[in-house]
């Protein structure tokens, strides 16, 4: 069983925390990690940086420019996790968009994950077509879990088609909005949230986008099996650095 | 040649005739034919071998019903259905062939609705049945045939018709023969075929269908959205919804009838077309060839850039939209956006990196003059590249009522094919304008300059399967291809993806995107359209990198010996002659893409003028 599938048979709600790797500085990624995990974070998205994120607002934005900035590139962060194993045990998946990954080689990557430990990833613009026709064997026979996204306007036979592909869990983006662009959930969401958990999907979901404090993460996790913190995170570390993690991670959970 | 084995039945015979591996195998579902295919299923066969259902006046639900059930990867259409029917069909992802029967006349203006919506054409003999009569047409009448769509010849096909066959290939009438198509011929009772005849009917014809004209290549974009193996889409889930209401809409609402009415008038009457082809007597002097310049500088708001933004808008507007948003950068297609809002009475956001706003004031002041606002983008390098993620971001936070207008042939699957569509109507008119003025409609050459690709692909697209034309694309060199400051792509891209699109874009060998450099804001872009990156591929297109120094004065050598001031974008194409030695007698059609006054201050200070 991957980490990721052991982790969502455990019986609790789960709080999963995304970083920019690289940011603040460039050493900083063991030591993000780590401090996570001490502090109860159940499971980690490492952030590969892009140049020109689609889906990201300003502040996932500004903390790529800033990682690319400081050196990150893929070989840099597959060099810095190379032993993350010895000393982390909770599911760690890497984020990042499709580019950077397809120049590496889409099987090369895969396999250097696999000596890692990572378990999973997620590509917003890979579409689950392509993928489903051109990537999903080498994913598995690396063992990777790729985790899909759906929104608002995603229809119903396409989630079921999502779910069909998953072996995970199914990323829920709380809105139609690009990361960091709002706070707090309305009607709208909550409905959304609704329709969804009635859907009888085989993979649980986590809801991600939108989530910033214990409130909407506590709100958030009413209706799905976790949350993932984005955006609120990656301005803790640009305002407080890496060193008062357990601040953020307590100031979530209680 | 292709080879196409119509009238499949009976399971055991299809696996067999499967082995002969035919391009295509036809299964009829069609009551009233003795070959309807009643089975459940078909059984396995190679992949490489399309399944083609064919119908007569079938409803949609069940031609769809039968594509997913059996998988099909192409139908073909035998009764009246209209070019609405074929688009929507269309949007399904399988390949459309459309059945015309002949006998011994035809009237080739029946195609004309049919192209935009059709893969392939097939002529069929008229007859009693639909298909299937036994008996052959005359084939010389598609000597006539206007179009340059690739067709499939059927009827009455067999072994007796091999030596005929070998003399069609020889015959101009054959030209964009795609495919034969044979059935009842090679029956030993109706849907049992003859494997031993087939086998025959193949070795006999080895040589035709083997040989691949080179016009048989496919530029156009295929049924999944690729060029080759550029293009698709590459979008996060949150453009999912926008980005597939358009793909399986575009072609449908291009082919309506009073779309294209509304379209038509509004490029003549106000964007004031035909835009002239002018032979440039002069230029043409200087460099010992014949050179024309189709001016597309003489275009309300002086580019070719309003012929897209008029179409998207009606495209928009029949999609129920009513925000329209838009990247630019020198602020040509912004201008053109912001224009078309302004006639429709629609919403406009015109996005703009921060340095452009910065060099282009006047361009912003025309945006603002037509209503819209223009929104600076701040991140990464707040040029082109970083207007075009912001305004993605938008179409993101506002994915019901917006319509975002790309001023490209780029972007995910249909943009490139939508814009090139729009822009198409510059080669359109090329071909009767060149007709007019020499009594041929090919040039030799066809001359564009590409940064992403618009005016290039609609000069082209008309021409692209002609392989006696030759095609030039015309990137910017900027201080040097070698400098470490250019826009060549084609030299310096790899395949990447960039802003939805698999193409040749400029990136680190890390992934990440790198920034361009041209003096000409219009060309300053790290990718290309994936059509230009398979026509680069394939060699169909010469690719050239001019710097902005031969760029510069070949735009005010155009000024001094024509009388016209070119786009500094538009320069780079005028630059090739110094490079590139034609015949006296060729004829070369350039893109004057755009016109020089947005460029004056450049101008100015280059020349200090």
């Amino acid at each position: 069983m991957n980490r990721i599938q052991t982790k969502l048979a455990e019986d609790k709600k789960l709080l999963s925390i995304y970083f920019t790797a690289g940011y603040p500085n460039i050493d900083d990624t063991a030591t993000i990690i780590e401090n996570l995990e001490k502090n109860g974070v159940d499971m980690i998205e490492i952030g590969l940086p892009f140049s020109d994120p689609l889906a990201d607002g300003p502040t996932i934005q500004a903390s790529s420019t800033a990682a690319l900035k400081n050196g990150m590139t893929t070989e840099v962060l597959f060099e810095q996790l190379k032993d993350i194993r010895k000393t982390v045990n909770i599911p760690l998946i890497i984020m990042g968009y499709f580019n950077p990954m397809f120049q590496y080689g889409v099987e090369a990557f895969c396999k250097k994950c696999q000596e890692i430990g990572i378990d999973g990833l997620i590509i917003p613009d890979l579409p689950v077509d392509v993928y489903h026709e051109e990537y999903q064997a080498i994913f598995e026979k690396y063992g990777l879990i790729n985790v899909f996204l759906i929104t608002p306007q995603t229809s119903d036979e396409r989630i079921h088609y999502i779910d069909s592909i998953s072996n995970g869990f199914i990323y829920m983006v709380s809105s139609a909005s690009t990361t960091g662009a709002q706070s707090g959930f309305g009607t709208v969401q909550t409905e959304y949230f609704e329709r969804i958990g009635k859907m009888n999907l085989k993979n649980p979901q986590v809801i991600g986008f939108g989530i910033s404090n214990n409130e909407t993460f506590t709100q958030a996790t009413q209706y799905a099996k976790g949350a993932i913190i984005g955006s609120a995170f990656v301005k803790h570390v640009t305002n407080n650095g890496v060193n008062s993690i357990d601040t953020f991670v307590n100031s979530i959970l209680n | 040649m292709k080879l196409k084995i119509c009238g499949m039945k009976y399971q055991d015979n299809i696996k067999h005739v499967a082995t002969l591996q035919p391009d295509y195998l036809g299964f009829i579902f069609y009551e009233k034919s003795a070959r309807n295919f009643d089975s459940e299923s078909i059984p396995d066969i190679d992949e490489a071998i399309k399944k083609t259902g064919v119908f007569v006046d079938a409803t949609l639900e069940f031609v769809i019903d039968k594509i997913n059930k059996h998988n099909l990867q192409a139908v073909q259409l035998h009764g009246n259905e209209s070019p609405e029917y074929c688009s929507t069909l269309k949007s399904e992802k399988v390949e459309i062939i459309k059945v015309f029967s002949v006998k011994d006349e035809f009237n080739f203006e029946r195609l004309k609705p049919y192209e935009a919506v059709c893969d392939f054409f097939l002529f069929d003999t008229k007859g009693k049945h639909p298909g299937g009569n036994g008996y052959t047409f005359d084939w010389n009448l598609l000597s006539d045939y206007p179009s340059t769509k690739p067709f499939f010849l059927s009827g009455g096909i067999g072994l007796e018709e091999i030596e005929d066959i070998k003399q069609f290939t020889n015959s101009k009438a054959s030209k964009y023969c795609y495919a034969l198509d044979v059935n009842s011929k090679f029956e030993i009772e109706p849907g049992l075929k003859n494997i031993e005849a087939l086998k025959a009917f193949k070795k006999n014809l080895s040589e035709v269908l083997d040989y691949k004209k080179e016009h048989v290549m496919n530029y156009n974009v295929n049924e999944k959205g690729y060029y080759g193996e550029f293009g698709g889409a590459f979008i996060p889930e949150m453009l999912y919804p926008n980005v597939e209401e358009l793909r399986q809409n575009y072609l449908k609402v291009m082919a309506e009838p009073d779309f294209i009415k509304e379209f038509d008038q509004l490029l003549k009457d106000y964007v004031g077309r035909p835009s002239p082809l002018y032979f440039a007597k002069r230029l043409s002097e200087k460099y010992n060839t014949k050179i024309y310049l189709k001016r597309e500088d003489l275009n309300h708001t002086g580019a070719h850039k309003i012929n897209n933004t008029i179409g998207q808008i009606l495209m928009a507007k029949r999609l129920g939209k009513h925000r329209i948003i838009a990247e630019t950068g020198a602020g040509q297609h912004g201008v053109a956006t912001a224009t078309v809002c302004a006639l429709m009475g629609l919403e406009c956001i015109v996005y703009m990196g921060e340095i452009d706003i910065a060099r282009q004031a006047p361009n912003v002041a025309r945006m603002k003059m037509l209503g819209a606002k223009v929104v600076p983008a701040l991140s990464g390098s707040r040029t082109l590249k970083d207007a075009t993620n912001e305004a993605i971001r938008d179409w993101i936070n506002n994915p019901v009522d917006t319509h975002y207008i790309i001023g490209s042939a780029i972007g995910p699957h249909p943009y490139p094919d939508m814009v090139t569509r729009f822009q198409s109507v510059i080669s359109e008119e090329i071909k009767w304008q060149l007709k007019e003025q020499t009594g041929n409609e090919n040039p030799d050459y066809l001359v564009a300059c590409i940064g992403g690709g618009s005016n290039a692909a609609g000069t082209y697209y008309h021409y692209l399967h002609e392989p006696e034309v030759g095609i030039i694309a015309v990137e910017a060199a900027g201080l040097g291809v070698d400098s470490g400051e250019s826009a060549a792509t084609s030299v310096l891209g790899k395949e990447g993806i960039i802003h939805g699109c698999k193409t040749l874009l400029m990136q680190t060998k890390d992934g990440q995107i790198t920034e361009p450099y041209s003096i000409s804001a219009g060309l300053d872009y790290p990718g290309v359209g994936p059509m230009h990156a398979h026509l680069a591929k394939t060699g169909r297109a010469e690719f050239m990198a001019i710097t902005d120094d031969d760029a510069m004065n070949a735009g005010l050598e155009l000024c001094k010996l024509e009388g016209i001031i070119p786009a500094i974008e538009s320069s780079h194409a005028l630059a090739i002659f110094e490079q590139r030695k034609f015949k006296p007698n060729d004829v070369v059609v350039v893109s004057l893409s755009g016109r020089g006054d947005k460029d004056l201050n450049n101008y100015i200070e280059y020349f200090k003028i």
